[in-house]
């Protein structure tokens, strides 16, 4: 009986000691939108999570990386809520990811942390998100990080005047404060700040207003989709030809360049992610995604996030194992740097937000096909707003 | 012997078992459902909510696609209420339902003398700048990030539990509580002359009914009863966003109850139920398959099934009692 | 001075469009007392038609003929199968079945099309900016302007000038009374019911650059072209063209001059003139 006893526990320890134990399944749960208007944010987290899946296998170590997707539908926290309740307590995920929204993300705050569930944001970009649990770590961007560099450039480019024009929700108070505060900082003039209401179909009236004004730009902010197609055309109907330049951040992300069609030319944009980036990693995949879903899919922000956030927990199951301590991975993601296609990314510890280059980049016509074209690159942005308002102690 | 078919407006010769179905099942749910407590409370929140439209809609033929601005006032108010004030749930749940009536009171004085389209564009409006309002006033409702809510305990002895159990209890409780006071109402003489106001108003009046008091009580009574709803949903998420006030919740609400069966206060369990679980199961499989769904049965009921399900459970029913009368014999 | 005429302009254009869409559902509206939530499908189904030819290669105004012909059917065949049935159901049935419609237009367009926008560019002489004298002006909108103009005064010449429209107005004041005079009653409705899907396609097309096509139009805009039927009032012509025109006016002033209340503008506005005139500004008469 002893020898048995003690048998075992040599196995035991010998077993621990290489941490070949069991091969378990590491599960992911990621909160997409696959349905409805924004149905596009979802395709795009699958698609990226399934060409890393290709570039690195669906396993590290032996164990099985399974994603399990789940609807949220749009803008629904209670739902998004209930989803999150429902990967953790049922399908007992080791971690959750995805949340292209900003209340859905807020909502599961207090249950990731109360669940100690280590969550990656794939899009949501407003700046207080990583403060509200100690579970979140965010590997998109933020809308400030976005509009500092490019603020900063139309103050050193023969810019003064500006007028901001966004759309009246959330996102758009937070482009349009980031933008106005660092363009007065650096020494510019904002003539106005206009709001247009989210459901305005025709934008018409709005720009002629603007067109008065007589500004030497506009910085524009809109919620992607038909809205901001609508804004980009008008400009380029009634401002454009009087020498009014197009100050965006993500308006002409390339998955919209196409419906906005040739009045985009000329317009000027910062982002965390083009298209064009000349990176080994972003052709490769680029390449694939196109090769596995088709010419009509359009890697963008969301799908360089997803890839990105897969990276991050593949590197925890890597480095902590199949079950790891929830403290230790977020400590082990927080302070992450690592390449991505977008470029060199780092996660800043303080913040568990992400640190990244913005490029500025203009829309040009390459070949009879629209191209946002990178001409000049800000390095490691931090996303400012966290500096302008320090947490509370 | 009335056709096969007709919708009742009381379940009068229904035994008590039947009514206590769904109770039992819900709380079987309770003791069985671990994990999807979430989606149970849901379930009842939008039954709370049908059930309310059912009241306006249903008895009193009030056409609306306006019931999103109560259920989004009513969870404002509770988050607000507990943020600002009190944060004891039964407490907030109860200011948030009379300030909601109120607020319906109010609107529908403004409104209810109108029909039809009239009616249902002003519905319509009235949802829609209180969105518009909540959208730029996000000083106070935080706009499109939401409001987070903590709550207190309920009755400051039972805490929300993550695995959402707490709340779902107290979710039941709240819409017996409600079912009881439709069930009496609807049963009631005022609650028979809505009947008559829906079929013909004119004739109401020509018998000294005052119509428009009427509609004006049963439109507050609903809105106030949609507003719990929402003060529900924001108490047991702990979270409030715009979603609340869009003009699609009216839109599920209305499809939820043809779904189930209006004047049949149980429809609203039953069209509720189905709404969540095909949708929670129809995105699972396709995302884009639900609204399909959704809209093949709207049409389908409307062209085949009047009742709505209910009047599929009312035919199982009179063929399971001849069943059993026939084995008694 | 020349602000205020290219507003006006703005207010127009904005106005036209949506009273080529929405005058369809007045007629159908007024004369079968049909609730049809589904009209701004109609106005899709147009608008995709034109978009997938035009994409493949036709020119611009073939394809704004096959679509509107294309929503005509469309609505031939819905009347037939769909709506006849529903007359006698009442508007709450009504309300639900176009409500059911449009959720399974949209779940379909999904399906097909994705949820993007799908482009139907006008063609290059109308895309460009024309001198209007004191400064320039986008060429699209004065012949969104004209094409609106044109249309109204052809439909009230129909309506009020031809045979057609004669038996039209019987049909609307008193429909016993117009088949016992021998108007085949059910004929007119589906033929006019087939003009107002097309009319609804034809807005849809040539609306496409203002109101983009995508699979949430037929409930996006379903309360704006509501909107225009409740102000103006059910069945008529002339109540939809001035509702039109006015709350396109209104709200695109209202925005260029105060854009911080716009959004309480236009539905403010709806709320007041409902409450005013609950049966529209021109009711139409109808006997018991």
């Amino acid at each position: 009986m002893r020898k048995r006893l003690i048998g075992l526990s040599v196995a035991g320890v010998l077993l621990a000691m290489t941490g070949a134990a069991a091969a378990e399944t590491v599960k992911v749960g990621v909160l997409g939108v696959f349905s409805g208007g924004f149905a596009r944010w979802g395709a795009q987290f699958q698609q990226a999570i399934t060409v890393y899946q290709k570039h690195n296998g669906d396993s590290v170590k032996g164990n099985k990386i399974e994603i399990v997707y789940r609807d949220v539908g749009g803008p629904d926290p209670a739902k998004a809520r209930q989803m999150a309740e429902e990967l953790i307590l049922r399908e007992k995920v080791q971690f959750l990811a995805g949340f292209a929204f900003t209340p859905n993300a807020l909502a599961v705050a207090d249950l990731i942390t109360e669940a100690k569930v280590p969550t990656v944001i794939f899009n949501a970009a407003t700046s207080v998100i990583p403060r509200r649990s100690p579970m979140f770590v965010r590997v998109s961007f933020t809308l400030a990080q976005d509009t500092l560099p490019l603020a900063q450039w139309a103050a050193k480019n023969k810019i003064k005047k500006v007028v901001s024009v966004v759309s009246d929700y959330a996102p758009g108070h937070d482009g349009e404060a980031t933008f106005v505060r660092v363009f007065k900082e650096a020494g510019g003039e904002i003539l106005d700040a206009v709001r247009i209401p989210l459901s305005t179909t025709d934008f018409a009236p709005f720009f002629e207003r603007i067109l008065q004004q007589k500004p030497d730009a506009i910085f524009l902010f809109g919620p992607g989709g038909p809205s901001s197609v609508g804004m980009v055309n008008m400009w380029a109907q009634r401002l454009k030809p009087a020498g009014i330049q197009l100050l965006t951040t993500n308006e002409t992300q390339e998955i919209d360049l196409s419906k906005i069609g040739p009045a985009a030319l000329g317009s000027i944009g910062s982002s965390h992610y083009t298209e064009t980036i000349d990176t080994p990693l972003n052709k490769k995949m680029r390449g694939d995604l196109e090769a596995m879903f088709g010419r009509d899919t359009v890697p963008d922000t969301a799908s360089v996030s997803a890839y990105d956030g897969m990276h991050m927990i593949y590197q925890v199951v890597e480095k902590l194992g199949p079950r790891p301590n929830p403290d230790e991975a977020m400590k082990l993601m927080s302070n992450m740097k690592f390449d991505s296609p977008r470029g060199p990314v780092q996660i800043d510890p303080a913040t568990r937000d992400i640190i990244q280059n913005v490029y500025l980049r203009r829309v040009v016509d390459n070949g009879g096909r629209l191209q946002n074209r990178n001409f000049e690159t800000v390095p490691m942005v931090k996303d400012p707003w966290k500096e302008w308002n320090p947490e509370k102690k | 012997m009335k056709p096969l078919g007709t919708p009742t407006l009381a379940d009068d010769r229904v035994s008590p078992l039947w009514h206590a179905m769904p109770w039992l099942l819900a709380l079987a749910f309770y003791f069985m459902g671990a994990g999807y407590h979430s989606l149970g409370t849901n379930i009842l929140v939008y039954i709370l909510l049908t059930l309310s439209l059912d009241l306006a809609l249903g008895y009193a033929g009030i056409i609306t696609l306006g019931h999103a601005a109560f259920f989004g006032f009513g969870a404002y108010t509770a988050a607000l209420f507990a943020l600002h004030v009190y944060s004891e749930p039964v407490t907030g749940l109860i200011v948030a339902t009379v300030v909601t009536g109120i607020f319906a009171a109010l609107t529908g004085m403004l409104i209810l003398h109108t029909q039809g389209v009239t009616l249902l564009m002003l519905t319509l409006a009235i949802s829609i700048l209180l969105a518009e309002w909540a959208n730029r006033a996000h000083g106070i409702t935080g706009g499109e990030d939401g409001l987070r809510v903590t709550m207190g305990y309920v009755l400051g002895l039972f805490r929300f539990d993550l695995w959402g159990r707490v709340a779902y209890l107290y979710a039941l409780a709240v819409l017996f509580v409600w079912f009881l006071a439709a069930w009496s109402i609807v049963h009631s003489p005022f609650g028979r002359s809505l009947d008559g106001i829906r079929q013909n108003p004119a004739r109401m009046r020509a018998v000294g009914t005052p119509v428009w008091w009427r509609l004006v009580a049963i439109y507050a009574i609903s809105g106030a009863m949609a507003g719990t709803a929402g003060a529900l949903s924001a108490q047991t998420t702990r979270f409030v966003g715009l979603n609340t006030l869009h003009v699609l919740i009216s839109g599920i609400a209305v499809v939820m109850l043809v779904l189930g069966g209006t004047k049949r206060l149980y429809g609203a369990f039953i069209g509720a139920t189905i709404y969540v679980v095909v949708q929670d199961v129809a995105a699972k499989v396709n995302p884009f398959y639900w609204m399909f769904v959704i809209g093949g049965l709207l049409m389908a009921t409307v062209m085949f099934l009047e009742g709505g399900l209910m009047e599929v459970l009312d035919i199982a029913r009179r063929r399971f009692r001849q069943l059993f009368a026939r084995s008694r014999a | 001075m020349q602000t205020a005429v290219v507003i006006l302009l703005d207010g127009l254009a904005y106005g036209m469009v949506l009273f080529i869409i929405s005058v369809g559902l007045t007629v159908t509206m007024g004369l079968m007392r049909v609730v049809n939530l589904a009209h701004g499908a109609f106005a899709m189904a147009g608008g995709y038609v034109a978009a997938v030819l035009v994409a493949a290669g036709m020119p611009f105004f073939a394809a704004l003929v096959v679509g509107t012909v294309a929503a005509g059917l469309l609505g031939g065949l819905s009347e037939i199968t769909i709506f006849r049935p529903l007359y006698r159901k009442g508007e709450l049935a009504q309300v639900l079945m176009t409500f059911g419609m449009v959720f399974v237009t949209i779940a379909g367009l999904t399906f097909f099309f994705g949820t993007d926008i799908k482009r139907l560019p006008v063609p290059d002489y109308l895309g460009g900016l024309v001198d209007i004298g004191f400064r320039t002006y986008p060429a699209y909108r004065l012949f969104l302007i004209a094409v609106g103009a044109l249309l109204a005064i052809g439909l009230w010449y129909l309506i009020e000038g031809s045979l057609y429209g004669a038996r039209l107005r019987a049909a609307v004041d008193n429909p016993r009374m117009a088949r016992a005079v021998g108007i085949d009653v059910n004929r007119l409705f589906t033929i006019t019911f087939v003009g107002g899907c097309a009319l609804a396609g034809f807005g849809g097309i040539i609306g496409a650059d203002m109101l983009p096509l995508e699979p949430f139009y037929a409930l996006r805009y379903l309360v704006p072209f509501l909107v225009i039927v409740a102000v103006g009032g059910h069945g008529s012509f002339k109540g939809s063209f001035v509702a039109a025109i006015t709350l396109g006016l209104i709200d695109t002033a209202g925005k260029f001059l105060v854009p911080s209340i716009a959004p309480y503008l236009f539905f403010g506005l709806v709320f007041v003139l409902l409450l005013l005139r609950p049966h529209g500004l021109w009711p139409a008469k109808s006997a018991g």
